[in-house]
């Protein structure tokens, strides 16, 4: 990094000092400009540095998938997708699938749905299950995150679909490591949760099947997911663990497994930057700085 | 004509009509006669009849006759000439014709009436005819100068027979014809003298050189040359030239008549013009000359009676002077012929007023009156014909004579005046004036009578008064004033009446003069006019003449009293025949003439004094303090005696008439000469006074014998004429006076008539002279008068210039001066301007020399810089031949080079072959050594082995040189050709590289597109089964009792009736899914790429079966996997599928691009596949697991995606299993399909990404084929 000609040599005192994110937009811009986007580079500079914010939708589009890396087709690309949310659209329209007054959210999943041809004839519709439920979540995350709707639907379906192939595998694994790295934490609190019986019914499918949508305000979750998209779900469960030492006292206190449930389910939003802080750190401090090959 | 000549003829006598109107109808009718008429008859009548009756109009016709009878008129009188008795008229009448001066009468001088003339001249004896003749002569002599040519010695001749005559006396005619004769040629002598003198001189010298002439020279003609001057011809002229006609083309008549009179130094005869007349010189001589003059002639005293006779009266003023002059030559010579002269002069003076009215009254009425007088005149007495003329002679001719009466009867006026001033003024006046005259006079005379000039000057008043009255004399001698007064009553009445006339006639005088001024001919005509009014009048003209005389004399008083003495001693000697004033006792006279009223002394002094004071009065101021007294009385005469009493030159007398046109015409001018005269002659009076008294007293004895001209002599003999005529008319009866004329004449008085008639013409013929002579002058008057009126003109025009030249010579003063300052600011300017100048000049001057001097620093560094330059060239060349060397070393060096290598390697050849020649010595000795051991068959068969084998050994080393440059140049190909491979190897790479990022980038794009096909898909999909839904539901609906046919697909359709709308869809949903995955198994199928036509006619026939049945379409389905099973192991032998493609162009496939594309697509297609496999295989065996707790859970479900496979399924399958119990039973069909659709579908998915693949390597293989052949080899060789 030092190397670098095009970086500043005052960055590495940057961080030292304590300003981090100083030097990161100009390496970001220098990789956004190379004109096959080196999708490894960056995915690696956002598990690294947190990404400017002007920036992180194109970084998670391409990162995504939902731009190819050649930005030369950027803009036809962008068409095709266009057309695309259109065409799903005006058919799930012609099919009475949603209408006007269908939230946003929903249209997002019976558009998903049909690509994902697991659409329910109409007849058939029934409340969301569990997965439509993970996906409602998410979609509303990011629908506040992003204003565009095609954008959003096009990000929310690459994520859903790139989450469940990345770490769909992964996922039933996260309760484990998570207790692991709680019992080198705080193995007080483990052994609390043990010991109330709480620990199993933790809210991991909150925590990582939704990537914390709907568990933190989205401030916060926008760079949580930035590690997410960039190819980590270990964040996820070091949020998870820091959100546990963070309200550790408080879950201490708490005996019932059902009170801790519902305290971590709606845990209050004010720390949550401070939170993912640590958390970030937490994950570089077990998981080390991500180099550059992953 | 003939007819008409006698009534002409007849006409006549007619003339003498006294009807006026008759005369002029008469005149008129004889002019127009001989206007028409050529012929001489009614001339010779006129001329005939004038002889006969001495006619005055008859006179005037001819003497007025028009050209072409010119010539009748002179050849008829030319014929009267010839007989003896008409001599006289026709002299008279050629007189009267001359003087006329007819346009013709130049003429004269060719017609033989002037040589008849001259003949008469010479010839006749009548001294009346002489007389006559020669007046008529004179006269005509300046008409005809140029005739004097061949006349000129007839002339001379005839002069001089008169002179003699004069002298000689040979005819015994009377003194008083001699008298008249000497004025005549004393006239004759002037106009020869002034017009030839030098032939004249010469014929006086040639004439009176002889002997017998001498006498007459000395007594008549040396007189007269005295009066003359030097001609200025006689030193200019010579005879020819005074002859020459040319002289007198100049000339006009009155010019050559003033001429004459310029050379003559007679106050009579001389005029006064241009300096001639310079008075006092002129006047000396005269005063000098007279005594000799009168004692010499007699005839003065004629001529002076000529002047005083027709002013009797008159004369008397006049007498102061020239009585003295004249008396005592008529004294002395002619004391005798006193008595009859003076009652010749009587009878003349008589005759002369009878003459003169005889012959006046051509012009005017009174003198036609005066026609009648004269024959009775003649015989009546002077007495008589005097009270006629005072009482008879109607109003002009008495008031002329009465006005000349009363101031030339001064005589009488000594005594008279007082009582006519009185009678016409108040009688104050009178005694005032005489009062106030009489002091200063009388003190003047008391200052004077001490001196004997003074007391001779007494005797003059007597002289006068005895002029007028012979009585009156003794009694003022005796008596005063009361005396005279008493005596002359007679006379009183008469002057008193005289006085009123003569005062009208001043008046008259006063407005002719006023109108002369106006009218010159007009003024001509009145005086002519005049002229033949009266004899008075022309005393008047005379009287004027004389004023200016007296006044002359009066201005000379000194010489005036000292003559008056000897006239005094003279008249009384004369008046009273006293014997005490006899002749000689002049001078004795005169002083006892003193002596004797020295007793009477203050009272005969006071007398005379008042008497002289009164006529000097009278006679128009002697003096100036009378002057003003006078001024009233006669006005116009004081401006006449003003000036002619200033005047002191006879000139001045000729111009008196005119100095008052002066003073009117020309005021400026007439003052300034009247002023310088008057101031000239009051300083001459002056200082003559002083001489004449020394010189009175002095000359007293000699101006007795002083010598008088002719003029004056006639002049006193008229004079004394009328005094004895008065006298003795006077003191005789009348019918007594005949007998005094006999007792004076001493002659018979038949003969005395005649005399005294001839005598009477005689003045006539001398009046008539005189008269054209005064008309002469007054026409060169005029001609002066122009001329000074030009002068004035001329000198006002001076002036003006005068004035204008000073102006401009202001204007040019101040213009200098501004020229100064101009000249000044010019010259400034100047000065500065040189400085400029001078300053710029030198700066010019130290600019040049900078500029000289930067000149010759140029042209040195020029110089300089030609030099430096001419070296550099000389540098060059050198270089150049330094260079040149250089270059040749260097070729040289390079030869050289060459040759050391050469030699060099010759060097080495050298060594080589000495090594070898060296060795071939070592082998030659040892061979030589062996020699003899071997023999000598062996040696030469080793010589020669040894020969080949050199040669071979030679060859070989080429050969293997040969090879060795082979080598190398081989090597070096090998070096090229690998630097050319390394740079085609990198510029593969470099294209492989373009290659793969435009692949990935297509790749991109086409996963892009593919997704939306698959998006496509899954919507039409979607469509199909709603429409698959919606068709069911129709059918189901429709033929509701007839469905046995329709539930063909299997077991589960007859429950389809029982629950029709829930399984339809579940089965088509099925079969959809069935036909959704046909067309992936076709498109692998053909690996072309036409893929979407392929879809719908796989839909279609999906359609179709669907439609028709999904029995057909469910065994097709069931049969189907077994060959779909293959597919889902598409991993294995998709290779050998491929094949056919990639062998022969893709040789190492796998290696590069293959391995990319399974990195690229290991997590979907590899990694995917091998997991559907796995989780095919997981999922029938965890379906299970699924199953235990949700009976209802859909097969196909967990097919789809395994993740959400399980939680999907997990939601929607336990809605219709609770929904619907009964279908469970078909729960198990489905299964079945749902497995195999399940496992339909990862083959479908591999087709899809076979299909990818196989599109993928359809469309890489062309490309390698097309050149990447190379780059897979060199990437093959790199890795």
């Amino acid at each position: 990094m030092a190397d670098d000609p095009q970086r500043n040599f005052r960055s590495s005192y940057y961080e030292k000092v304590g300003f981090r994110g100083v030097e990161e937009k100009k390496s970001l811009e220098i990789l956004l400009k190379d004109n096959p986007l080196d999708l490894e580079k960056l995915s690696t500079f956002s598990q690294r540095f947190p990404l400017p914010s002007m920036y992180r939708m194109h970084v998670w589009k391409v990162l995504l998938g939902m731009l190819p890396p050649h930005s030369d087709s950027h803009t036809m690309v962008g068409g095709y997708r266009k057309e695309q949310y259109h065409d799903i659209l005006e058919a799930l329209e012609v099919m009475r699938y949603v209408n006007s007054s269908t939230p946003c959210t929903h249209v997002y999943l019976r558009m998903f749905q049909l690509e994902s041809q697991v659409l329910p004839r109409c007849s058939e519709i029934s409340a969301p299950d569990e997965e439509n439920e993970d996906f409602l979540s998410i979609s509303r995350a990011m629908e506040e995150i992003i204003d565009d709707p095609i954008d959003c639907y096009w990000l929310i379906k690459c994520f859903v679909n790139q989450f469940h192939t990345k770490f769909g595998d992964s996922i039933p694994h996260l309760p484990k490591s998570l207790e692991h790295y709680l019992s080198q934490e705080e193995p007080r609190l483990l052994k609390h949760l043990k010991n109330t019986g709480a620990l199993a019914q933790l809210p991991y499918s909150l925590w990582f099947r939704r990537c914390f949508a709907g568990c933190l305000p989205e401030s916060s979750l926008q760079r949580v997911w930035d590690k997410v998209i960039s190819g980590s779900c270990k964040i996820l469960v070091f949020v998870a663990l820091e959100i546990l030492l963070s309200y550790k006292i408080m879950l201490l206190g708490i005996t019932r497994p059902e009170g801790v449930v519902r305290f971590l389910c709606n845990i209050p939003q004010e720390n949550t930057d401070a939170i993912v802080t640590k958390a970030i750190e937490l994950w570089h401090k077990y998981c080390g700085t991500p180099m550059h090959a992953v | 004509m003939a007819r008409e000549q006698p009534n002409v003829g007849d006409l006549l006598p007619l003339l003498e009509t006294s009807d006026l109107q008759q005369l002029d109808e008469i005149r008129g009718l004889i002019n127009e006669q001989l206007s028409t008429e050529r012929g001489s008859m009614l001339l010779n009548a006129l001329v005939d009849y004038f002889l006969e009756t001495n006619s005055a109009q008859a006179m005037h016709i001819l003497s007025s006759v028009r050209e072409p009878h010119d010539k009748h008129l002179l050849d008829k009188l030319n014929e009267c000439m010839t007989r003896q008795a008409c001599r006289l008229p026709t002299l008279t009448l050629l007189g009267h014709v001359i003087r006329k001066q007819p346009s013709w009468i130049h003429k004269i001088a060719r017609y033989p009436l002037l040589l008849s003339l001259l003949k008469c001249l010479k010839t006749d004896t009548d001294v009346v005819v002489l007389i006559t003749g020669v007046l008529v002569l004179i006269t005509l002599l300046p008409m005809i100068p140029q005739a004097g040519k061949q006349h000129l010695w007839v002339y001379f001749d005839i002069f001089g027979r008169l002179a003699s005559w004069n002298f000689k006396n040979p005819g015994h005619v009377s003194e008083v014809y001699l008298i008249h004769l000497h004025a005549s040629v004393y006239s004759l002598f002037h106009r020869l003298y002034g017009m030839y003198p030098c032939n004249f001189v010469s014929y006086l010298r040639s004439h009176y050189s002889m002997k017998e002439n001498m006498e007459t020279f000395e007594e008549v003609v040396k007189p007269m040359l005295e009066h003359v001057r030097i001609h200025p011809e006689l030193v200019t002229g010579t005879k020819d030239h005074e002859l020459d006609p040319a002289r007198w083309k100049k000339y006009e008549i009155h010019d050559i008549v003033i001429e004459c009179a310029k050379v003559s130094l007679d106050p009579k005869e001389a005029s006064c013009e241009e300096g001639y007349a310079n008075m006092p010189a002129n006047f000396y001589p005269q005063v000098h000359l007279r005594p000799q003059d009168c004692t010499s002639s007699p005839y003065t005293d004629l001529h002076s009676s000529f002047g005083s006779s027709s002013s009797t009266p008159f004369s008397t003023p006049r007498q102061p002077l020239p009585p003295p002059l004249s008396l005592p030559p008529f004294s002395g010579t002619q004391s005798s012929p006193r008595s009859p002269q003076t009652s010749r002069w009587q009878n003349s003076s008589g005759e002369l007023n009878s003459s003169c009215g005889g012959k006046d009254p051509l012009w005017s009425p009174s003198s036609l009156c005066g026609m009648a007088t004269p024959p009775s005149s003649r015989g009546m007495s002077p007495n008589s014909e005097l009270s006629h003329s005072a009482s008879h002679l109607p109003g002009r001719f008495q008031c002329t004579s009465g006005g000349k009466g009363t101031p030339a009867s001064s005589t009488p006026a000594t005594s008279s005046p007082p009582p006519t001033l009185s009678d016409d003024f108040p009688i104050i006046s009178l005694p005032a004036n005489t009062v106030q005259s009489s002091p200063p006079r009388k003190d003047r005379r008391h200052g004077e009578s001490g001196k004997p000039a003074l007391v001779r000057q007494e005797p003059v008043k007597d002289t006068e008064k005895s002029a007028e009255v012979a009585t009156n004399r003794e009694a003022e001698a005796a008596e005063n004033v009361s005396m005279t007064l008493t005596e002359l009553s007679v006379f009183m009445k008469k002057q008193e009446l005289e006085l009123q006339l003569r005062t009208e006639k001043e008046r008259e005088e006063a407005a002719i003069t006023e109108e002369l001024l106006n009218i010159t001919e007009e003024k001509q005509e009145l005086s002519g006019l005049r002229d033949f009014d009266s004899p008075f009048y022309l005393t008047t003209e005379t009287l004027t003449g004389c004023q200016a005389q007296d006044k002359t004399f009066s201005d000379i008083q000194p010489g005036g009293p000292a003559s008056d003495t000897q006239h005094v001693v003279s008249t009384p000697d004369k008046g009273e025949t006293t014997a005490s004033t006899s002749g000689g006792s002049e001078r004795g006279g005169g002083g006892a003439g003193g002596s004797e009223r020295g007793g009477g002394g203050a009272g005969d002094s006071r007398s005379s004094a008042l008497g002289l004071e009164q006529s000097c009065s009278f006679q128009s101021g002697f003096t100036p303090i009378d002057h003003h007294l006078h001024r009233s009385p006669s006005a116009p005469d004081e401006d006449l005696a003003k000036f002619g009493m200033f005047s002191p030159s006879p000139c001045d007398k000729a111009s008196v008439p005119y100095e008052s046109f002066f003073d009117r015409a020309l005021p400026r001018a007439a003052s300034l000469f009247v002023g310088q005269k008057t101031t000239e002659a009051v300083h001459k009076a002056a200082l003559e006074r002083m001489l004449q008294r020394e010189e009175g007293l002095e000359d007293g004895e000699e101006e007795g014998v002083a010598t008088a001209s002719p003029l004056e002599v006639l002049d006193r003999l008229v004079q004394q004429g009328s005094d004895t005529h008065d006298k003795v008319l006077k003191r005789l009866p009348l019918p007594s006076k005949s007998a005094d004329w006999t007792h004076f004449g001493g002659s018979a008085p038949l003969d005395e008539l005649h005399t005294l008639r001839s005598q009477l013409l005689l003045l006539h013929n001398q009046l008539l002279y005189e008269r054209y002579k005064r008309e002469q002058h007054a026409v060169r008057n005029r001609r002066l008068l122009r001329r000074i009126i030009n002068a004035t003109a001329l000198e006002e025009q001076n002036n003006a210039m005068k004035d204008q030249l000073n102006l401009q010579s202001v204007d040019i003063v101040s213009l200098r001066e501004s020229l100064q300052v101009e000249q000044q600011r010019y010259r400034q300017l100047w000065d500065d301007r040189e400085t400029v100048v001078t300053r710029l000049h030198t700066q010019i001057r130290q600019l040049q020399q900078g500029r000289d001097d930067y000149y010759t620093k140029n042209q040195e560094l020029q110089s300089k810089l030609q030099e430096c330059q001419k070296r550099i060239d000389e540098l060059e060349a050198e270089l150049q031949r330094a260079n040149n060397k250089v270059c040749h070393t260097g070729h040289l060096l390079n030869q050289m080079t060459i040759k050391l290598s050469n030699s060099e390697s010759t060097q080495q050849q050298m060594s080589f072959l000495n090594k070898q020649l060296l060795l071939l010595g070592e082998a030659h000795k040892l061979s030589m050594q062996e020699l003899p051991h071997a023999g000598a068959d062996n040696t030469k068969e080793a010589q020669m082995l040894k020969l080949s084998y050199g040669k071979e050994v030679e060859t070989l080393r080429q050969s293997l040189l040969v090879q060795g440059q082979k080598m190398e140049a081989a090597q070096q190909r090998v070096c090229e050709l690998e630097t050319h491979h390394s740079k085609k190897e990198h510029l593969i790479a470099e294209q492989k590289k373009f290659l793969e990022d435009v692949k990935c980038q297509a790749k991109a794009e086409l996963q892009d597109s593919d997704s939306r096909y698959q998006a496509q898909r899954r919507i039409t999909q979607l469509l199909q089964t709603e429409l698959l839904q919606l068709y069911s539901r129709v059918e189901t609906e429709a033929p509701a009792g007839t469905a046995t046919s329709s539930p063909p697909g299997g077991g589960a359709d007859p429950h389809a009736s029982a629950d029709s709308s829930v399984t339809i869809p579940d089965r088509q949903r099925h079969t959809n899914e069935e036909v959704g995955s046909r067309p992936p198994r076709g498109s692998p199928r053909g690996h072309s790429s036409t893929l979407s036509p392929r879809q719908p006619k796989a839909s279609n026939s999906s359609r179709t079966t669907a439609y028709c049945g999904s029995q057909d379409q469910a065994p097709t389905l069931l049969v189907e996997p077994s060959p779909s099973c293959p597919y889902a192991n598409l991993l294995a032998p998709l290779p050998p599928s491929d094949a056919p493609l990639t062998v022969g162009s893709y040789p190492s496939a796998k290696s590069f691009l293959g391995m990319r594309a399974r990195e690229l697509f290991r997590n979907k297609s590899e990694s995917q596949c091998d997991e559907e496999e796995q989780q095919s295989s997981s999922r029938l065996a965890g379906l299970a697991h699924s199953l235990k707790t949700e009976l209802c859970v859909e097969p196909p479900c967990p097919g789809y995606v395994a993740p959400v496979g399980l939680a999907h399924s997990a939601a929607p399958a336990p809605a219709p299993a609770l929904a619907t119990p009964l279908t469970v039973p078909t729960k198990e069909p489905p299964s079945q399909p749902k497995q195999r659709a399940s496992s339909q579908e990862s083959p479908r998915r591999k087709a899809g990404s076979g299909g990818g693949r196989g599109q993928v390597g359809s469309g890489r293989p062309r490309q390698q084929q097309l050149k990447i052949m190379d780059y897979n080899e060199t990437h093959h060789e790199h890795s």
